[in-house]
């Protein structure tokens, strides 16, 4: 590893020392056409200081806030550090905010300037800038559609580069004085928090929050030039944002901009990434789709993928147990890699991958097992906008599922007398903006309380059990953690998503969100006639394929820790639907209040 | 009682896949229309039902009887009659002769006379052309032609793809009045596949949505017009937003 950049400690100098020393290498890639269009740092170093002093032309001053209302895309990524590089504050908004939404983020961050993606979001912006004084000047990536429009308010990313480029002949020397203005303990960006209670909370993360997990990200999972990283996850969200773009900018790590996030599953082929971070969700799709996909093969090869996956488990398993691999059994899974699981991990796009991350959200350990078994490493990490991202992580040739691991050089954690995690270091949050309250209920004597209730073991592994206000009591009087049996259910190729609900009730009852796709295609296989989805929801037989998934997974449980009724969500459920956060997640205190009458109807006595 | 039933329905033109799974009922004596833009595989459902094209998998019950991969002069005689999109009149046969080959699986003289007797009263202009060839006819007429044929055939169940199909507007609402007369006097079910989805839920009962060989949704027609996404995307409805224009699609959900 190279010494790089460890005596710059901020965001734009470590960016601008990656300008300076990786000169011609390439950055990122983007598709142009559907053909993959490369940047080289010095591009990427002239694009952000055009719009660096684009922004200083239009009185931006040190301190200022931006908000970038964008999928990620490159352009995100430049107008992130073209704000950064003029001393500025960077808060991203999802592109699947509604207007009242992105209304409130600009009002509660004071954003001055804000960045969208095209048409559709500017006309979220339009539709609300009125209630937002604040806000001088819209500036837009995209114009195709746009080029019509006659608004003073409103401007392109290229003219705003223009105005730049004509700042920077006129100020020689700014650029460089504001790359080095801000300090390390000075604020860097804003991250809100899906805010699953109340109103979204503006994390605020300072300059050393990111370049000190940087340092300790390069530690755990080292990359370089020579790597290849997807970057796909929202860039609002801390995982893509530091594990993703800053650690990029730190390691010299090339990123690859997906098209959209439709387009996930083809270009994860095409780029076959080195490095790869997901959440769980796509770890779950991908699983689910070599599943599908096998039904459909043939029986030589059903029977060849059964034999080399048991091969794989047989080895995953030892190495978990910390036993050694007799040398017959590692020749035996050679010979399956060759013959089978290689074109498994082609298939889904991971076979040059070093290292797999898994994060954000719980996984079920037998997905992270399967991984395993191809013969990947996968490293479950845990962490939190607060944390600025992962404080503990699993660890090469050491990984427990199940375990978020033990850890990492950065920060302390403990375990409090409530069970509670705490963390304590560099890496902490400077507190929620405007919420002096909910700060000092967050980081209490220096320690973060994350929310997050777990139990570590001898080898000062970390487990997490649940969230602390999930915690479900029972009428019984019984404490259930909810999410462990929802993380086995998700398991399911047939189930997306599912709530346990049972707080202060008899029983426990599970709201489940199904894969349609898959459960799409068992209804065809099995020829189960069906319409629209909720009619596909109501089949009978759907029904009883989701019970016995339920069985399933209840066979692992207690009595009183059984799920003892279902329903379905019949309404597919998008980005764009409240009930979902933007990484997919069902929100269970919104789906507690949203579909009240459907839980209802689960507890309902049947009549006599 | 439904008079057909589509389950799990599977068609293919050679690696191309048509129609994903598609399952719908017609209920007798009702309108039933299949709205969903070019490509969705409208077309296909009515061939697959006629006979011309098998399906590689699934039920078409006619009467509770199953008739998927019957060939389709059975399928005619079964009491099935197609109206295909493009008219597909025989140009260089007279129209009197067009409706007679619509006639051509019966053995009933006094039965067809009377019929075609039926077509010039629903459609006067085709008597008056009776022995003009069918090809010289305008687009509406050969329109009036081919349904008229496909009466000819006394079909319990009629296929109706695209009737408005480069029809002007007032040529078309004619064409959809007919329908509804046939429908209400002759106690014909009907399904009817259209592009013009304001028309079409107009006169029809009941509705789905193909998109991609795959229905999205199925509702009364009265309600379907009412829905958000059908009004948008088939009814050319939509807010105009800030700026007064709009590019950008919204996302579809179907619900």
């Amino acid at each position: 590893m190279k010494a790089s950049a460890n005596h710059a400690d901020t965001i734009p100098k470590v960016f601008w020392h990656g300008v300076k020393t990786r000169a011609a290498k390439t950055i990122f890639r983007q598709k142009d056409l559907g053909i993959w269009k490369s940047i080289s740092w010095d591009e990427l170093g002239r694009i952000a200081r055009e719009i660096g002093m684009g922004l200083a032309a239009l009185g931006y001053q040190p301190g200022e806030v931006v908000s970038i209302l964008s999928n990620t895309n490159r352009e995100w990524m430049c107008a992130d550090l073209g704000a950064l590089g003029a001393a500025g504050v960077v808060n991203g908004i999802y592109p699947t905010d509604a207007p009242a939404q992105v209304e409130y983020l600009l009002s509660d961050s004071g954003s001055v300037i804000a960045f969208v993606e095209d048409d559709e979001q500017l006309d979220k912006l339009l539709e609300v800038r009125a209630r937002v004084p604040k806000l001088r000047k819209i500036v837009v990536f995209d114009m195709e559609g746009l080029h019509e429009l006659k608004d003073s308010q409103v401007m392109s990313l290229d003219d705003l580069r223009v105005l730049g480029r004509e700042h920077d002949a006129a100020h020689p020397g700014e650029w460089e004085r504001r790359i080095g203005l801000r300090k390390p303990e000075d604020l860097a960006i804003l991250v809100y928090t899906s805010g699953t209670t109340g109103k979204p909370k503006g994390a605020m993360i300072s300059h050393a929050n990111v370049v000190l997990t940087c340092k300790a990200y390069q530690d755990a999972f080292p990359q370089d030039e020579s790597d290849e990283r997807m970057a796909f996850l929202p860039l609002c969200h801390i995982a893509e944002r530091v594990g993703g773009e800053y650690h990029a900018i730190y390691s010299g790590a090339v990123l690859n901009f997906v098209e959209n996030p439709e387009t996930v599953p083809d270009n994860v082929r095409e780029i076959a990434p080195t490095v790869f971070t997901a959440v769980p969700r796509v770890w779950e799709k991908f699983y689910s789709g070599v599943l599908i996909g096998l039904k459909q093969a043939g029986a030589m090869q059903q029977l060849a993928y059964k034999v080399a996956i048991g091969v794989g488990f047989r080895r995953a398993r030892l190495r978990e147990e910390g036993k050694p691999v007799p040398a017959w059994l590692d020749a035996a899974f050679g010979l399956a890699r060759l013959l089978v699981l290689n074109n498994v991990r082609k298939l889904i796009g991971v076979h040059r991958a070093k290292v797999l991350i898994t994060g954000a959200a719980p996984i079920s350990p037998e997905l992270i097992r399967w991984y395993m078994a191809l013969g990947l490493e996968m490293f479950e990490v845990w962490g939190q906008t607060e944390s600025c991202g992962a404080v503990t992580s699993n660890i090469a040739g050491k990984v427990k599922p199940g375990s978020i691991g033990p850890r990492m050089s950065h920060a302390e954690v403990k375990i409090s007398a409530e069970g509670e995690l705490l963390v304590r270091g560099d890496t902490v949050f400077m507190g929620y903006l405007n919420q002096p309250e909910k700060t000092a209920e967050t980081l209490k004597d220096g320690w973060l309380h994350t929310g997050d209730v777990g139990k570590m073991d001898a080898d000062g592994y970390f487990y997490i059990t649940d969230r602390m206000k999930d915690i479900i009591i029972t009428a019984g009087g019984k404490n259930i953690t909810p999410s462990e049996f929802e993380n086995h259910l998700k398991f399911s190729p047939f189930i997306t998503d599912a709530v346990v609900i049972g707080d202060k009730r008899p029983y426990l009852v599970a709201l489940v969100m199904i894969d349609h796709e898959n459960v799409e295609r068992y209804a065809q296989d099995a020829a189960i006639p069906f319409s629209n989805f909720a009619s596909l929801c109501r089949r009978p037989e759907i029904q009883e394929l989701i019970q016995a998934e339920i069985d399933r997974v209840n066979e692992g449980f207690a009595r009183v820790e059984q799920v003892k009724k279902f329903r379905l969500i019949e309404q597919k459920l998008t980005a764009e639907d409240e009930e979902l956060t933007p990484t997919m997640k069902l929100k269970r205190k919104l789906v507690n209040e949203k579909y009240r009458d459907l839980i209802e109807s689960m507890y309902v006595r049947e009549a006599a | 009682m439904n008079i057909l039933e589509l389950s799990n329905v599977e068609a293919s033109y050679g690696p191309v896949q048509a129609l994903r799974g598609v399952s719908l009922t017609v209920e007798k004596g009702k309108i039933v229309t299949v709205l969903g833009a070019n490509g969705a595989g409208k077309s296909t459902i009515l061939k697959t039902i006629s006979g011309i094209i098998d399906p590689s998998k699934g039920q078409i019950r006619f009467n509770g009887e199953e008739i998927q991969g019957r060939d389709p002069d059975r399928i005619v005689r079964g009491g099935i009659g197609h109206a295909p999109e493009g008219r597909e009149v025989f140009a260089l046969l007279s129209v009197e002769e067009n409706l007679r080959m619509g006639a051509y699986t019966r053995r009933d003289r006094d039965g067809v006379a009377s019929d075609i007797e039926l077509v010039y009263g629903y459609f006067p202009i085709l008597k008056e052309r009776a022995r003009q060839e069918a090809g010289l006819l305008s687009g509406g007429q050969q329109q009036m032609l081919a349904i008229g044929r496909a009466l000819l055939s006394r079909p319990k169940l009629m296929l109706m793809d695209e009737p408005s199909l480069g029809l002007s507007p007032l040529l078309t609402q004619e064409i959809f009045r007919i329908i509804v007369r046939i429908n209400r006097e002759q106690g014909t079910t009907i399904l009817l596949v259209e592009q013009n989805a304001n028309m079409a839920l107009e006169v029809g009962d009941h509705g789905y949505v193909l998109e991609v060989g795959r229905i999205v949704m199925e509702d009364t027609c009265q309600r379907l017009a009412q829905n958000k996404d059908v009004q948008e995307f088939y009814l050319g409805m939509k807010a105009h937003g800030v700026r007064g224009q709009r590019r950008w699609k919204k996302k579809k959900q179907w619900r």
